[in-house]
């Protein structure tokens, strides 16, 4: 815990990691994005662009984890420092042979946890000091336990490729209608680039989509896979429930206390959740927690 | 077009099946409906008639019915008997003849009881909440706490089956329920 004593000020920064792990990434892929449009601009042929793409591709893929760890504020920590967090992870390790990943912690009282890196040697799992304050023991072992089922799926790979998959997609497409633009470039530009523009948003909307959904779909893997590993599905969909603050809404209160405040006459918003699904990297809480309990009962 | 109440009421019937096969939950032979009762003749004739109905209902049915009004002025119509479509039939005519006599804002909840074959002691509940048409889960452990995962446990069973409440915002608790002080 020493190692953040000092760091006071940003103690306060409650952002989601997530939020600042998209953003930074984002920002990159702008960057990238604008550099290589610079490139096509100044008449640079294919192939030295295709390379100089895929150098920077590969470039930022080796030093993803450096991102992720600088953009969340991550530290990596040794087992003086965490004995037990260490422990605990070579536990579930130890149980399913595995390679025992780096450990990180951030600072923050937001419960969360994150796994990156490029195989399942060089990987780290993260987690908050909250996840540690708020979970018990068991709990904080699911959640380890999925982190390592994402290491050991490589969905950081897996999701790398998709995303690569479309910016590849986007440029060829690019270079599609640049390549054949040349001949008939006076009769019909004005068309030709608000054509390249749509076609190019909606490349690049349907490949977000997809990358979204397969994002999805690893997490219900990772949540299977985890509790496979600690045996214990409840376990992590209780820790589901209280990082998501679900736990926290269930009530104490009794029916018949609140049932004069018309509390049953607020709708809840359902209708835009089908439409903001589709835009989530993680499915809803509790389709995950639906079917942990689905393992559990089946385990039982 | 929507379902009525005592539709909705009676997907226990099959509901009970699912919590015994998959949890280890049998129907305890205890139910009850509950509504907020009101000064004046009209709800006062309405109560009378209620319990007369209930009175002629026992010899049919095999039903042991009991009226008991709780610290919050809440009635409770207590059915106790060993088949569930009989509780069911005289719970759904209970509350029909509080629509009937038009009570129906009053009606609050009905409570199914389940007794786990696994645990020994504890008690399991399913609250239909009138109000909101739909089911949720009950399972205290003491005075105030419940067990949240035994919760969970019975939506991943029967929360499919019959109408469900997906916001857990709104599983309020019922303490202290009387239908134990029956016997």
């Amino acid at each position: 815990m020493y190692v953040f004593e000092k760091k006071k000020p940003w103690q306060k920064r409650d952002s989601g990691l997530t939020a600042r792990i998209v953003v930074s990434f984002l920002v990159l892929t702008i960057l990238y994005l604008v550099f290589m449009t610079v490139l096509v601009y100044i008449g640079l042929d294919f192939i030295s662009i295709a390379a100089i793409a895929s150098i920077m591709i590969l470039l930022q893929w080796y030093f993803s984890d450096k991102i992720v760890l600088w953009s969340t504020g991550a530290k990596v920590v040794t087992k003086e420092q965490f004995p037990e967090l260490h422990e605990l992870v070579e536990r579930i390790v130890a149980r399913n042979g595995l390679p025992k990943p780096r450990i990180a912690v951030v600072n923050s009282r937001m419960p969360n946890a994150f796994a990156t890196g490029k195989s399942p040697k060089s990987s780290i799992v993260a987690v908050t000091t909250g996840l540690m304050e708020e979970l018990e023991t068991e709990e904080l072992e699911g959640v380890v336990a999925h982190e390592l089922a994402h290491i050991k799926n490589r969905d950081v790979l897996v999701l790398t490729l998709a995303s690569l998959f479309s910016t590849v997609a986007w440029y060829l497409m690019r270079f599609g209608f640049y390549g054949g633009g040349y001949g008939g470039r006076n009769r019909n530009s004005a068309g030709g680039v608000v054509l390249v523009m749509i076609v190019a948003i909606v490349t690049w909307f349907v490949s977000f989509l997809i990358i979204r959904a397969i994002s999805r779909y690893r997490e219900f893997v990772a949540d299977r896979d985890g509790a496979l590993m600690t045996g214990k599905p409840t376990k992590l969909a209780n820790a589901l429930l209280k990082i998501s603050g679900t736990m926290k809404r269930i009530p104490t209160q009794d029916l018949r206390q609140v049932e004069g405040m018309n509390a049953f006459f607020i709708i809840p918003a359902l209708s835009g959740d089908s439409f903001s699904s589709l835009f989530s990297t993680h499915p809803p809480v509790q389709q995950r927690v639906q079917k942990l309990m689905e393992m559990e009962a089946a385990m039982s | 077009m929507p379902k009525s109440d005592s539709d909705i009421l009676f997907s226990i019937s099959s509901a009970h099946i699912t919590m015994e096969t998959k949890l280890g939950l049998k129907v305890s032979g205890r139910c009850a409906v509950t509504f907020k009762t009101m000064s004046g003749s009209v709800f006062y004739e309405m109560e009378q008639d209620l319990r007369r109905f209930m009175d002629t209902l026992r010899p049919e049915f095999d039903l042991a019915f009991r009226a008991v009004t709780d610290q919050y002025g809440y009635l409770w119509v207590i059915l106790e008997g060993s088949r569930i479509e009989d509780l069911l039939a005289g719970l759904t005519a209970a509350s029909g003849i509080v629509e009937e006599k038009g009570f129906s804002d009053q009606l609050l909840a009905a409570v199914f009881e389940f007794r786990s074959e696994r645990k020994s002691g504890g008690h399991s509940y399913l609250i239909y909440n009138f109000k909101r048409n739909n089911f949720y889960p009950f399972v205290p452990l003491d005075q105030k706490s419940r067990d949240t995962e035994e919760e969970m446990k019975i939506m991943s069973a029967v929360g499919e089956e019959i109408p469900f409440e997906r916001d857990m915002g709104l599983w309020y608790p019922m303490w202290d329920l009387p239908l134990r002080s029956l016997v």
